[in-house]
């Protein structure tokens, strides 16, 4: 009996030896509780750095908001329809199809991430927290104003065109799941993004601080929410101090080419890191998009090539040191419509990294300041502004300078054109200031049934719908829908 | 010494019982089956007393009686015997198995039980129903085997998962599977390791079981049958019992099979000649010059410059007589390079595909003697897909062991050791990479491997997408590696005849190692050459202890049971990747130029305690209750713990008196229960609000809140009903059943869409139901009964209606079943839980081939630019409104299987159904493409039914250039019958003679051919319509036709 007896107790004890009351908590190896994540300030430091890095992801600076601005702007063209993103070129949005709402969604999500970190902080400096927040906050608050400035002009009419039209929600700290946040003008939405520049400039640290955002940053930020809100003066002091506090170096015409082979240059005022093991998207990466089909490797399928309008803007002066990152495309041996800015060089040299589709993201530099600085002046003083512009213009040697008399808004939108090809700006600059834009769409001989060869902001289109599925979870959305859709 | 001891106590035991019923003497024996082989189990009864015993799983027993006394000897699925009591102290018994199929006994929860005591409902497949099935996994051979259970496979590539559902969709976000259960211990199922991420291939890791091991599956369907297994049972449970040796000299069987699949089970939107295609596209680019409003003539130009340009580089140039749009084209080899091409086209299908041969060769040893029982086993097998780089291969070896310690104490031990290596290619609409859907739809026959100028191979891509895969099959590799090793250990107390303590302690290791590599040449080794290993190391530790108990009284038993399980699993990632890669013979990590790492964890535990409590009166009424409890970590801390119980019970009609003396009824019984069980989220941490550090930058980690979670989320809980009549007539002839169910399942998980403002695009919340309900059909007989011939059928039937009855606020959701959004469908309060959603196309305009649809405006059913049929129209599907246009479930399922012997000749035939419901043809806006994408084959069918001046009746739309995107849109245009009929499994077996093969020393020699596949009918023709879980067909790799031959030879 005793056999039995102890084989039973043998057995309870299997039975019962797991029984301990931790057991039936299991906690994540590779994510902590969100409530419990911000303590410190390196906690905070942690959070900032995944600002940055959701700012890298392809629905936003790493691919999708280049090529939005770009394929838009008139200076990309497309030479066969279907091979990706052809939609933001054709401008085949609704909201059930082709809404492009990764742009709402991604941009949201980082607004999040920014919202909660600045809350977080505030809640320990209340607490009474002897850190330094100044910096990371400041970053925070300059991150957020950028990307309601980003969203903001995706979704809403220009404010210079219709700035009591619907902006886009403007929240400030984590919402609760069950949310259903309505819009906001775009008026207070510009008000919320000064306010938050503003408040983070005297936080902010002046030294350059590569691959985050410092105080220079954020001047850019304001010199460019001020042009866009038509504030001039106060565009031109935010980019001359920039200008003036000699941080920053323009590239010389000898330097130009090679700049884009560098990291961190001296013109870089906010440039997002995108390294191998982290934000490079391979075959699906800008670098990828903009080079000529088949180089290197055969999923480069030529998404994207420069129009034959920003080409002959650039030949202006066959000399111009910018050709230097073009090369031949796949229309003809002379067709100089790939881009490589996103390649390190032509021959896909990259920027130092081991892969040529890891380069980063030139998301602010300098030659902009001077040409945000040259629009701005130009309706106070059009010397000064072709002062400005000049810096930039001679980079084409054999163009003449420009002149009080002869400088133009449209020659320093040109020479944005040329210099800040792909890099983000010129559907935004072209809606701003309410010039039509043209498609060299007989390029390829491709046809488009959903939008016409010629349009102006007065085209519905040119900013996004919002998105069924943001409507069928927040239907009160859908009243607000911009015009058309 | 401990056998000396145990004699002792035995002895003593003895001797005890000798003090205490002096007046009798102690009876020993075995009792044995016809065969001779021992039968555990047997209840032996002293007539007129409550006194018995059961025998022991030697099929021995020892039992104290008087001289005189009779002994009734009871056993299901045998007749009972009584036997009078004489002089000899040793009576053994053989007994004769009955005819009923309501005595076999079947593996349930935690027990087994008869069809006749059961009060659940449960389908019982024998291994001798899917023997010789050349399928990696037992799961593929289940379908048509049992009603209510629907098998399907999302892809033909062998080595790919299988999804099982039974009785309905329960769940919208959490498993529709069920759970396996093997050898009574819950184990994981579905996809092992990493690559699905990567390449879209599955791993099955059911194929580590060999399916020779399977001696029987229980299919658990009402919550009877499953609520012992709680929180997870919802979806029903699986239950394989794995061999075990019978008693007598070992017996040693050895199998051996080889077979070939030469060709798809159907045709597969075999493309038009490459003429015809030629001339489809001409048509699309002189329609795109005609339509600017060019001439004829510089259409037609335009047209051969195109085609010229993109066909000159493959040796072709092209010529037509006339400039109209519907010229014939002369396609002319160029003379300028090594060869001309004129009238030879590449034949892709044969550069892909092969005659795929899978082989297989088990030996078992099994056998048992008093105190011991041993089977085990070994194979291999070796399967190959039809695509040259799909194939699986394994190698198992199994022992179950049980060894009788003593008198009361039995020990088993089953140990599974397996190893499986897949290799698959990608199964989704990868266009570069998915080589079915480019023999299909990129590969013209005017596209060669080599250079005509050059004879080098052909490296860019043909077109924009798809590339040259004869050349890069050389340049990737990619395998899954899956090493399981499983031993599950039992400890048996007898404490008394009738009470016994169980426990079980398995231990369960499945690591799978993915391999992923492409060179530098490859199109995505990113110009460098890369290299991923992944290594998935999951751990599963149960142990389950029950005490068990069952006892006569007079008439009455009354059964108990009582246990308490624990569960605990883990799972260890490591993943190393390189790129940079130095040498094309280097295919690792540790040669990169550059490397990456990632490890980490994650789990999950459980904790419940179960019973369950049995009655029966006079077998005839039969009464049931379980209860189990169980505690998951997956759930927060308030709501982690549930409760899942069950009530049944089963009346056995034809034992009634008013019955007894109706011949023709054998068997007549009626069962119902009710209960409650449930299903866990899918997510380990689905509750917790997370914050996630994978967001690194700058060689920096980056913190980002990952989701916004509900802390009181909770299992889905489903509640069934099921009422089942079996019957059994002219000695059980003619049987079968018919069971009607419901299935309510509630609180359903849903991923309840939330405004991305928040950040986040969804939150999982406990909203929503589902109501499955329906009939389910079996019905089977002896058509021929004689001595040489017998020839018996079954047919089982399942209708199910499967409805979304609530969701969150009422609000529809809109899903896709798979990242290729193959089909759209929506979840809508009271519509079909499988309901496809799009534009509904109403066909091509005769007059001028132009789709049309109906707007389904649903303020004024006549807006539209024209009416059709009293209904507003209109050709821009822009105008339309989607709506729901048709159902992915069938009216009726299962299968009709049958068998005909003749002396050792026999004739199986499995078929199996589907009749109603709709498929979603996924595919077709690739292969039936109106002109969008200008570099697509078209179809054989869809060339042959394009709407042309001269074929206005064609049922597809004009061909246009101008960019129609009406192919592409989610429409009624895709929308097929899914009705079919299949010929599964033909089976020709051969029993050689005995008098031929005693002499040479064999117990049985059996040859048989077995083939699958072999036959399909169905309306819809353009491809397969045997379809997945979703009722969609996209561009996953099709079932193959298989011949099989094997040998088995037993000694």
């Amino acid at each position: 009996m005793n056999t039995i007896k102890s084989f039973i107790i043998i057995i309870l004890c299997l039975g019962l030896s797991s029984c301990d009351d931790d057991f039936l908590d299991v906690t994540p190896s590779n994510s902590g509780d969100a409530s419990t994540s911000i303590q410190t300030l390196a906690d905070a430091k942690v959070m900032l750095t995944g600002i940055m890095s959701n700012m890298t992801s392809s629905s936003y600076y790493g691919r999708n908001f280049m090529l939005y601005a770009e394929a838009k702007g008139g200076d990309l063209t497309t030479f066969s329809m279907g091979r990706g993103l052809d939609g933001l070129y054709s401008f085949n949005h609704s909201p059930t199809s082709g809404s492009y709402s990764s742009f709402w969604n991604s941009i949201f999500n980082s607004i999040l991430q920014a919202n909660n970190l600045i809350v977080n902080i505030e809640k320990l400096e209340d607490a009474g927290s002897e850190a330094d927040f100044d910096d990371v906050k400041g970053q925070a608050l300059t991150a957020r104003a950028l990307m309601y400035f980003d969203l903001v002009r995706i979704y809403g009419k220009p404010y210079s065109y219709d700035k009591e039209s619907y902006g886009v929600p403007n929240i400030l700290e984590p919402l609760d799941a069950l949310a259903q946040p309505l819009r906001a003008t775009v008026a207070e939405n510009y008000n919320q993004i000064i306010s938050d520049l503003k408040e983070a400039q005297p936080l902010l640290s002046k030294g350059k601080t590569n691959g985050y955002l410092n105080y220079y940053a954020n001047l850019a930020m304001q010199a460019r929410v001020y042009l866009n809100m038509e504030q001039y003066p106060a565009a031109l002091v935010a980019a001359q101090e920039i200008i003036d506090s000699g941080v920053y170096s323009l590239y010389s015409n000898n330097e130009w080419v090679d700049s884009w082979t560098g990291q961190f240059g001296s013109e870089s005022i906010f440039e997002l890191a995108i390294l191998p093991s982290e934000a490079d998207l391979g075959n699906s990466s800008l670098s990828v998009y903009l080079r000529r089909a088949g180089h290197e490797s055969s999923s480069a399928i030529g998404q994207f090539i420069a129009s034959d309008y920003y080409l002959n803007r650039l030949g202006e002066d066959p000399n111009d040191v910018r050709w230097g990152i073009l090369s031949y495309d796949e229309v003809s041996e002379t067709h100089m419509g790939a881009s490589y800015k996103y390649s390190g060089d032509i021959n896909l040299g990259g920027d130092g990294k081991s892969t040529p589709t890891s380069v980063n993201i030139k998301v602010i530099r300098l030659s902009e300041i001077y040409l945000m600085a040259a629009e701005a002046a130009f309706h106070s003083d059009k010397g000064l502004a072709a002062t400005y512009l000049n810096e930039i213009r001679k980079r084409a040697p054999d163009l003449a300078p420009a002149t009080a008399g002869t400088i133009s808004i449209d020659m320093i939108l040109d020479e944005k054109s040329k210099e800040l090809f792909t890099e983000g700006q010129r559907f935004f600059d072209l809606l701003r200031l309410d010039k039509e834009i043209t498609f060299n769409d007989d390029l390829g001989g491709v046809p488009i049934s959903t939008r016409a060869k010629t349009i102006d902001r007065s085209f519905y289109k040119t900013i996004l719908p919002i998105s069924q599925e943001e409507i069928n979870a927040n239907p009160e959305i859908g009243n607000q829908q911009n015009p058309e859709y | 010494m401990k056998v000396k001891l145990t004699g002792f106590l035995t002895l003593l035991m003895l001797f005890l019982a000798q003090l205490s019923f002096a007046q009798g003497k102690v009876v020993t024996g075995t009792v044995t089956d016809d065969k001779q082989l021992p039968l555990p189990g047997v209840n032996i009864l002293v007539q007129g007393t409550s006194r018995g015993v059961v025998t022991d799983f030697d099929g021995k027993y020892s039992l104290e009686v008087a001289e005189g006394q009779t002994l009734q000897f009871t056993s299901v699925g045998f007749e009972d015997q009584l036997i009078k009591v004489g002089a000899s102290n040793r009576i053994d018994v053989s007994l004769r198995e009955s005819a009923t199929a309501l005595d076999e006994v079947f593996v349930v929860a935690y027990g087994t039980a008869t069809k006749e005591s059961y009060t659940g409902s449960a389908s019982v497949v024998k291994s001798s129903d899917i023997k010789d099935v050349p399928t990696a996994s037992f799961q593929d051979a289940l379908a048509g085997k049992a009603a209510g259970v629907n098998v399907t496979k999302g892809s033909g590539q062998v080595g790919s998962s299988t999804s099982i559902q039974i009785r309905g969709i329960g769940s919208m976000n959490a498993s529709t599977q069920p759970l396996y259960v093997i050898d009574g211990v819950p184990v994981s199922s579905g996809n092992s390791g990493q690559l699905s991420d990567q390449i879209v291939v599955t791993n099955n890791i059911m194929n580590t079981l060999n399916p020779s091991d399977i001696e029987s599956i229980s299919i658990l369907k009402d919550a009877a049958a499953s609520s012992l297994y709680g929180s997870r049972a919802a979806n029903g449970v699986v239950m394989i019992t794995t061999k075990r040796g019978k008693k007598g000299e070992p017996r040693i069987t050895i199998k051996s099979s080889t077979g070939f699949s030469p060709s798809w089970a159907t045709d597969n939107y075999e493309p038009a000649s490459t003429q015809e295609n030629v001339d489809y596209l001409y048509r699309v680019f002189h329609d795109y010059n005609t339509s600017s409003g060019k001439s004829e003539a510089v259409a037609n130009a335009d047209a051969l410059r195109r085609l010229n340009v993109k066909f000159n580089k493959h040796g072709y140039y092209f010529e037509t007589n006339g400039t109209g749009v519907g010229e014939s084209l002369m396609i002319k080899g160029m003379t300028d390079g090594l060869v001309n091409r004129e009238g030879q086209y590449y034949d892709w299908e044969d550069a892909y595909f092969r005659t795929a041969v899978n082989q297989s060769q088990d030996i078992s040893v099994s056998g048992a003697s008093e105190k011991t029982n041993y089977y085990s086993s070994f194979s291999y097998s070796k399967d190959e897909g039809r695509v040259k780089i799909n194939g699986n291969e394994r190698i198992s070896g199994r022992v179950n062991l049980e060894q009788k310690i003593g008198k009361y104490i039995e020990f088993s031990a089953k140990v599974n050791v397996a190893q499986t290596e897949l290799t698959g290619f990608n199964d989704s609409r990868n266009l570069s990479s998915n080589y079915y859907e480019q023999t299909r739809n990129l590969l013209w026959g005017l596209y060669h491997p080599t250079n005509y100028k050059t004879g080098e191979p052909w490296t860019a891509r043909y077109g924009s997408l798809a590339q040259n895969n004869v050349y890069y099959d050389n340049e990737w590799e990619n395998s899954s590696t899956t090493l399981r090793v499983s031993a599950i250990e039992g400890l048996k107390v007898n404490i008394l005849p009738e009470l016994n303590v169980q426990t079980l302690f398995s231990y369960d290791n499945i690591e799978t190692k993915d391999h992923l590599y492409y060179s530098r040449l490859h199109y995505n080794g990113q110009g460098l050459g890369t290299v991923d290993e992944m290594s998935t190391n999951s751990r599963r530790i149960v142990s389950s202890t029950t005490l068990n108990y069952s006892k006569d009284f007079g008439s009455h038993n009354l059964g108990f049971l009582a246990g308490y399980e624990v569960e605990k699993n883990q799972t260890d990632y490591i993943r190393a990747s390189g790129k940079d890669l130095p040498s094309s013979n280097l295919h690792t990590v540790a040669t990169a130029g550059d490397t990456d790492a990632s490890a980490y964890y994650w789990g999950n535990n459980m904790m419940s305690i179960l019973s369950r409590l049995e009655y029966s009166f006079d077998k005839r009424y039969y009464i049931s209750g379980s209860f189990r409890r169980d505690g998951s970590s997956k759930l927060g801390p308030d709501s982690r713990w549930g409760n899942f119980w069950s009530v049944g019970a089963s009346w056995n009609i034809s034992k009634e008196a008013f019955l007894e003396n109706v011949d023709a009824i054998s068997n007549l019984s009626l069962r119902a229960s009710y209960g409650v069980n449930g299903t866990l989220p899918p997510s380990n941490f689905g509750w917790r609000s997370l914050t996630g550090y994978s967001a690194k930058y700058m060689e920096t980690a980056g913190g980002v809140l990952s989701n916004v979670a509900d802390e009181s989320l909770s299992w889905e809980t489903n509640y069934s009903t099921d009422v089942a009549l079996e019957f059994g007539l002219f000695k059980n002839r003619l049987y079968g059943t018919i069971e009607y169910f419901t299935r309510d399942s509630k609180d359903l998980l849903q991923s309840v869409p939330i405004s991305r403002v928040t950040g986040f695009s969804s939150t999982l919340k406990n909203i929503g139901s589902i109501r499955n309900k329906g009939l389910e059909l079996s019905l089977g007989g002896d058509i021929i009964r004689a001595n040489d011939i017998t020839w018996s059928a079954s047919v089982n039937a399942s209708f199910v209606d499967s409805k979304v009855l609530e969701l969150s606020e009422g609000a529809d959701i809109i899903w896709v079943n798979d990242s290729d959004a193959t089909a759209q469908y929506i979840y809508r309060e009271g519509e079909s839980t499988l309901a496809f959603y799009g534009y509904e196309y109403a066909g091509v305009d005769p007059e001028n081939g132009m789709s049309r649809y109906y707007v389904n405006d649903s303020e004024n059913p006549q807006a539209g630019d024209f009416l059709l049929n009293g209904r507003g129209a209109t050709y821009d599907y822009n105008d339309a409104n989607y709506t729901i246009i048709g159902d992915g479930i069938p009216d009726v399922y299962g299968g009709l299987n049958t068998e005909f012997k003749y002396k050792g000749v026999s004739l199986g035939l499995d078929f199996i159904y589907k009749i109603g419901g709709k498929l979603y043809d996924g595919a077709e806006k690739d292969v039936s493409d109106d002109g969008y994408y200008w570099e697509r084959i078209r179809s054989q069918y869809a060339y042959d039914d394009m709407w042309t001046e001269q074929n206005p009746n064609g049922s597809l739309p004009k061909v246009r250039g101008t960019d129609l995107t009406d192919a592409i849109q989610k429409s009624g245009r895709h929308i097929y019958d899914a009705s079919f009929l299949r010929l599964k499994n033909i089976r020709l077996n051969y029993d050689l003679p005995a008098s031929l093969i005693k002499p040479i020393g064999f117990d049985n020699i059996r040859l048989y051919v077995i083939g699958t596949n072999l036959l399909t009918f169905s309306k819809y023709t353009n491809a397969d319509p045997e379809v997945g879980r979703y009722a969609a067909r996209g561009w996953e790799t099709p079932f193959m036709k298989n011949y099989t031959f094997g040998i088995e030879l037993s000694l």
